[in-house]
C-alpha cells in the first residue's frame, strides 16, 4: 500500500510537469501566432489580397483630335469586347449558337473558345455596339459585354497621312496619333474583382473600381476647309497630269502652323490595312504586304527627301543679297550657258537669257545667274548659309519619321558642286524643309518650326496646355527678308511664276522643274512655292507633282495648282481673320 | 488542492458522478469543429459535389456515433478495458495489416478500411489500442519499470506498430503521434526524469542533424532529395517553394496573416474558396484564424488547455494507476496532436498531416477521439469510490 501511494505521488507530479510542458509549448505556439498575426498581417493580408484580386483593366476614352475650326478629326465610337468565362457558363451549346450567329463566326471557332478552360477568353473585339446590347439581351451565363472605345475617323481619308491611326489597342501607329500618344491615350482604369482560386467572381466581395482618365483633346493648326480644297486640287492634279503623286503643303509662315498637308493618294484611316485599288492582301507575301502598306502610309511631305531644283534659288538668292555677293541691281550675262571649271552647264533656256540684272534673272529662274552668284559666296560661306538657314537639321516638325538633308560633306564641295546647288541641284531635302526656309526668309528671318499642334486640353476642359516651339531669329536680316519678298513678288507679277498670280492680292514665289535622278529617264518633279500676301506673308503653299505626264513644267502645271489654292483660300483667312491675333 | 475540489464535488453528486466540466469543453469543440467544418468545406463542396452539406453530414454522422459510443464507454467500468490489453495490440496490427490487401486510397495514401458503410482510418485505431495495452503492461510491470529492461519493453513494444504505420499507411504523423503517447506514458510512470531527458535531446540531435543533412543535400543534388527532405527545405524557406512544395504551407499563413487580431468575419474566409485545399482537414487551424482572426485562434488554444487541464485533474484522482495512465495516454494524444497541428499550421515546424482534434474534419479521428474521452469520464466517474 506504502509503496503503491508512493508511486502515485510522483506519478502525479509528472503529470502536472506534462501539462505545465503542454501548457508552455501552446503559450509558445500562441506567441507564434500573435506574431503572424498581429505584426505579419498587414504582408500576408496584401499577398492574400493579390492572390484574390482579379484585376480588369478600363480603357481610357482617347482624346480627340480637333481641327482649327473646331471640327473633330479624330473621335471614339463605342465598341464592344464580347468574351466568355467558361466556369460561369450554364448552357454551353446555346452559347455557342448565340454567339456565332451574332458575331458572324464559325460554330468551331467559337466553340474552341467556349470550351476552353481559362477564367476569361476573348471571342470578339471592336463589335458594333448594337450587336453588343443585342448579345447582352440574350443574358446568357457567363458571357460578358465589355464596352470600349475604338478610334473612329469621321473623315475617312482627310489628311491621312498627317493624322495617322491607332492600331488594336488604341495606341497611336503613325502620324499625330503617335507623336502626342502620351496626350491622347489617358490613363487605363482598372477593375478590381474578389474572385476564387477557379476566376469566379465573388459577388458579396464587391468590386473596386479606379476610373479611367480620358486622353487630352488634341487641338492642330490644320483646318478642314483648306485641306479638303487641297486634297481636292491634289486629286484632280494628280489625275489630269497622270501623276504618280502630289504633295502639298499650306502653312503660315510666321509662326510654322500647318494649314494643310496633302500627300496624295491618301488612304482610309478606318480601314488602315487595306491595300490601295483593290489590290488583294492575299496575293502578297506579309512582308511584301507591309512593304505595300509601308508606302501607302508613307508621307511624301516629311518621309521622302528630292532634288528641290529651282525653288532652291530662294536660298541661294538669300545667301547671296545676306553675304553681300549680290545685290538686287547686279547685272549679269546669260548666253545660255555657263562653264564652271571644265564643265558646261546649260541654262534651261538654250538661246540665254541675254543681259539681265538679279531681279530679272531671278524672275527668268536664270541657271547661270545663280551659278555665278553661288560661286561668288563660296564652298565655306554657302554652307555656313546652309547651316544657319537650318537646312542640315531637320525643321523639328511634330511627326513621325522625318527625313533628313542629303547633302554633300563640305569638304567634297567642288566649283561644279557648288554650281549645281546653287539652283537645286545634286542633293536632296524635304518638302517640308523647303517650305520652313522659305518661310524664314520671307517672315523677316526667323526660322520657325513648323507644327500641328496648338494646345492640349483635359477632357472636362479645365486644364489646357499650349505648346510652343523654338523659333531661330537670326536667319537672314529684315533688310534681306524685305528684298527676297519683293524679288519673290516680281518673279509671280511677271516673270516664270506668272500663272500663280491671284487677282487682287499680292503673290510672291518661285517655280521649279527637276528632273529625277537618273537624269534622262524622262521623269520629272513640278513645283511651285508660294505666298501671299507678298509683302507681309500670311500663308505659303507649296505643290509638288511628281511624275507628271505631258506638260512638266512648274510654271505651267503647279504655279496653277497654287492660284487655284490663293483664289479659295486668301479670301477665307481674310473672313477668317486668320492668324491676326 | 484541485484533487479535493474534485473529491469533494464527486461527494455531493453521489455515486454517479460525471465530470461535467470535461463534457462540456469536449462537447464545445465538437459543436465549433461542425461549424467550422461546415464553413471551410461549404463552398468547395457546393462547387465540386454540388452539395454544401456533405461535409458537416458526414461529420455530424461520425460525431452522433462516437457521443453514443463515448457515454457506452463512460457507463462500462474502465477495469473492463484490462484484460483487452493483448488483443488491442493484436487487432491494431492486424488491422494495419490488412490495409495491405483492402486498403483504400485516398489524397494518394492508403490509410482507409471499409467496413459496410463506415470507413475507418486504422491508425485511430492503434492509437487507441497503444493506450489499453500501455496501461495494462505498465500496470504489470509494477516497479519492474524502473529497471533499464522494464524501460526499453515499454518503449520498444509499441514501436513495431509505429513501423507499420508509417511504412504500411505511410502516415509518419500518425507514427509520430503514437511515439508521442508512450513516451509521455513512460514519462508519467517512472520516477525518474535523467532518461527522459537524455531521450529529448537524442531526438532534439537527430533532428538537427537530419535538417542540416537536407540543407547540404540540397545545395549538390535538388532532384535527388525524397520528399520528406524536400518538406524541411520548404518549411526553412516556404516563400522559395511557394508553387508546389510549400504550397498548403503559404496558403495556410496567407489564411492566418490576413485574418488579424479580429478575422474576417464566420464564414467570410477567401482562402477556403480553392486556395487552400481541403481546408477542412489539416489546416482548418488557418480558417478559424482567418475567419475569427487571433482572439478565434488563441481561444481554440485555451480550449484545448482547458482541456489537457481537465484531463491532467481526471489522471491525478483517478482510483488507480490503470485508470491514471488510460487519463495519461489520452491527455497525450490531444496534446501531441494539437500542438503539432498548431505548430504546422503556423509554419513552426515542417508540414505533415495532423488533424485538429475534434475539429478537423474526419470521421474515425472525431469518434476515437469521443471514445478515449467516455474512456476518461469513465475513470473520472470512479474518483468517489476511492476517495469515500
Amino acid at each position: 500500500m506504502d509503496d503503491k501511494m508512493n508511486h502515485k505521488t510522483y506519478h502525479r507530479s509528472k503529470t502536472v510537469t506534462v501539462f505545465f510542458l503542454c501548457a508552455l509549448i501552446l503559450f509558445g505556439l500562441a506567441g507564434r501566432l500573435a506574431y503572424l498575426m498581429i505584426f505579419q498581417s498587414e504582408y500576408y493580408t496584401l499577398k492574400a489580397k493579390e492572390l484574390h484580386e482579379r484585376e480588369r483593366s478600363i480603357k481610357a476614352a482617347r482624346g480627340r483630335i480637333i481641327d482649327a475650326n473646331g471640327k473633330i478629326l479624330a473621335d471614339n465610337k463605342t465598341v464592344c469586347t464580347v468574351s466568355v468565362i467558361h466556369s460561369q457558363i450554364t448552357d454551353t451549346e446555346n452559347v455557342i449558337a448565340v454567339l456565332s450567329e451574332e458575331l458572324g463566326l464559325s460554330q468551331d471557332y467559337v466553340r474552341k473558345r467556349v470550351e476552353k478552360y481559362s477564367s476569361i477568353e476573348k471571342i470578339k473585339s471592336n463589335v458594333d455596339k448594337a450587336t453588343g446590347d443585342i448579345i447582352r439581351s440574350y443574358a446568357l451565363d457567363g458571357v460578358k459585354v465589355d464596352e470600349d472605345y475604338k478610334r473612329y475617323y469621321p473623315y475617312d481619308t482627310l489628311a491621312s497621312k498627317a493624322l495617322g491611326f491607332t492600331g488594336g489597342d488604341n495606341q497611336g501607329i503613325i502620324g499625330l496619333e503617335v507623336i502626342y500618344e502620351e496626350y491622347l491615350k489617358g490613363e487605363a482604369g482598372t477593375i478590381l474583382t474578389v474572385t476564387d482560386a477557379k476566376g469566379v467572381e465573388q459577388d458579396e466581395e464587391g468590386e473596386e473600381r479606379v476610373e479611367p482618365v480620358s486622353g487630352r483633346d488634341l487641338y492642330v493648326s490644320l483646318d478642314i476647309n483648306i485641306q479638303s480644297y487641297a486634297t481636292q486640287l491634289a486629286k484632280q492634279t494628280m489625275e489630269t497630269k497622270e501623276a504618280d503623286r502630289v504633295s502639298i503643303l499650306v502653312m503660315n509662315p510666321q509662326n510654322g502652323e500647318i494649314l494643310a498637308m496633302v500627300d496624295v493618294p491618301e488612304f482610309d484611316l478606318n480601314n488602315p490595312y487595306t491595300l490601295p485599288n483593290g489590290m488583294d492582301a492575299s496575293a502578297f507575301s506579309e512582308k511584301k504586304r507591309q512593304e505595300l502598306l509601308n508606302t501607302m502610309w508613307r508621307n511624301g511631305c516629311i518621309n521622302d527627301t528630292y532634288e528641290p531644283g529651282s525653288t532652291f534659288k530662294i536660298i541661294t538668292a538669300a545667301a547671296g543679297l545676306e553675304s553681300g555677293a549680290v545685290k538686287p541691281e547686279d547685272t549679269f550675262n546669260c548666253p545660255g550657258f555657263i562653264m564652271v571649271e571644265d564643265r558646261k552647264i546649260r541654262c534651261h533656256k538654250v538661246g540665254g537669257h541675254g543681259a539681265e540684272n538679279f531681279v530679272q534673272g531671278t524672275m527668268n529662274s536664270c541657271n547661270p545667274v545663280f551659278i555665278t552668284v553661288g560661286l561668288r559666296i563660296g564652298v565655306e560661306r554657302y554652307y555656313s548659309y546652309f547651316r544657319q538657314f537650318g537646312l542640315l537639321d531637320k525643321t523639328g516638325i511634330d511627326l513621325p519619321g522625318e527625313a533628313g538633308t542629303i547633302m554633300h560633306k563640305m569638304e567634297n564641295i567642288g566649283p561644279v558642286e557648288l554650281a549645281t546647288i546653287s539652283f537645286g541641284q545634286s542633293f536632296q531635302i524635304t518638302p517640308i524643309q523647303l517650305a520652313t526656309t522659305a518661310s524664314s526668309i520671307v517672315n523677316g528671318g526667323r526660322r520657325i518650326t513648323p507644327h500641328f499642334a496648338v494646345k492640349a486640353v483635359s477632357a472636362d476642359g479645365t486644364d489646357s496646355q499650349v505648346f510652343s516651339y523654338p523659333v531661330r531669329n537670326d536667319v537672314v536680316s529684315a533688310q534681306t527678308s524685305e528684298t527676297m519678298r519683293y524679288i519673290l513678288e516680281q518673279v509671280v507679277a511677271e516673270g516664270s511664276g506668272k500663272n500663280g498670280a491671284v487677282e487682287g492680292y499680292r503673290v510672291g514665289g518661285k517655280t521649279a522643274t527637276s528632273q529625277t535622278l537618273p537624269r534622262g529617264s524622262g521623269r520629272y518633279i513640278a513645283s511651285f512655292l508660294g505666298f501671299a500676301p507678298a509683302d507681309d506673308p500670311q500663308v505659303l503653299a507649296l505643290a509638288i507633282i511628281h511624275n507628271p505626264q505631258g506638260t512638266y513644267y512648274g510654271g505651267q502645271i503647279a504655279a496653277p495648282v497654287v492660284r487655284q489654292l490663293f483664289e479659295n483660300i486668301l479670301p477665307y483667312l481674310e473672313k477668317m481673320d486668320y492668324n491676326r491675333t | 488542492m484541485a484533487q479535493r475540489n474534485a473529491s469533494r464535488r464527486g461527494q455531493k453528486r453521489g455515486e454517479s458522478f460525471m465530470d461535467y466540466s470535461l463534457l462540456f469543453i469536449v462537447l464545445f469543440l465538437v459543436g465549433f469543429g461542425m461549424v467550422m467544418v461546415f464553413s471551410s468545406s461549404s463552398y468547395e463542396a457546393n462547387i465540386k459535389l454540388g452539395d454544401s452539406t456533405r461535409y458537416l453530414r458526414q461529420q455530424l454522422f461520425a460525431s452522433i456515433l462516437g457521443l453514443v459510443a463515448m457515454m457506452v464507454v463512460a457507463n462500462i467500468p474502465y477495469h473492463f478495458w484490462e484484460r483487452f490489453a493483448v488483443p488491442a495490440y493484436i487487432s491494431s496490427v492486424v488491422l494495419i495489416l490488412l490495409i495491405i490487401p483492402f486498403g483504400h486510397s485516398s489524397g494518394g495514401a492508403t490509410r482507409w478500411l471499409y467496413i459496410g458503410p463506415i470507413s475507418l482510418q486504422v491508425a485511430e485505431v492503434a492509437k487507441l489500442g497503444m493506450i489499453l495495452f500501455l496501461s495494462s503492461l505498465i500496470c504489470t510491470l509494477g516497479k519492474g519499470i524502473r529497471t533499464n529492461k522494464g524501460f526499453m519493453l515499454v518503449l520498444l513494444s509499441p514501436a513495431p506498430v509505429a513501423a507499420m504505420i508509417y511504412f504500411i499507411t505511410n502516415n509518419l504523423s500518425s507514427a509520430i503521434i503514437v511515439m508521442g503517447i508512450v513516451v509521455l506514458m513512460l514519462f508519467v510512470s517512472c520516477p525518474d526524469y535523467k532518461r527522459f531527458f537524455l531521450l529529448g535531446l537524442i531526438v532534439l540531435a537527430v533532428a538537427a542533424v537530419l535538417v542540416f543533412y537536407v540543407v547540404q543535400t540540397a545545395e549538390a543534388h535538388m532532384d535527388d532529395l525524397d520528399f520528406r527532405g524536400a518538406r524541411i527545405l520548404a518549411w526553412l524557406d516556404p516563400e522559395a517553394y511557394s508553387d508546389d512544395r510549400a504550397f498548403q504551407t503559404i496558403q495556410a499563413l496567407y489564411a492566418i496573416g490576413s485574418g488579424g487580431v479580429l478575422g474576417k468575419g464566420l464564414g467570410q474566409s477567401m482562402q477556403k474558396r480553392g486556395f487552400l485545399p481541403e481546408a477542412q482537414n489539416d489546416m482548418i487551424f488557418s480558417i478559424i484564424c482567418e475567419e475569427l482572426g487571433l482572439f478565434g485562434g488563441i481561444a481554440v488554444i485555451v480550449m484545448f488547455l482547458l482541456l489537457i487541464w481537465r484531463l491532467m485533474i481526471i489522471a491525478n484522482n483517478a482510483p488507480d494507476l490503470y485508470g491514471a495512465l488510460l487519463v495519461v495516454g489520452v491527455l497525450g494524444h490531444i496534446a501531441v496532436q494539437v500542438i503539432l497541428n498548431i505548430a504546422v499550421v503556423t509554419n513552426t515546424i515542417p508540414n505533415t498531416g495532423i488533424s485538429l482534434p475534434f475539429i478537423s474534419y474526419g470521421g474515425s479521428s472525431v469518434m476515437f477521439l469521443l471514445i478515449e474521452i467516455g474512456l476518461t469520464l469513465s475513470v473520472a466517474k470512479g474518483i468517489h469510490l476511492k476517495d469515500l
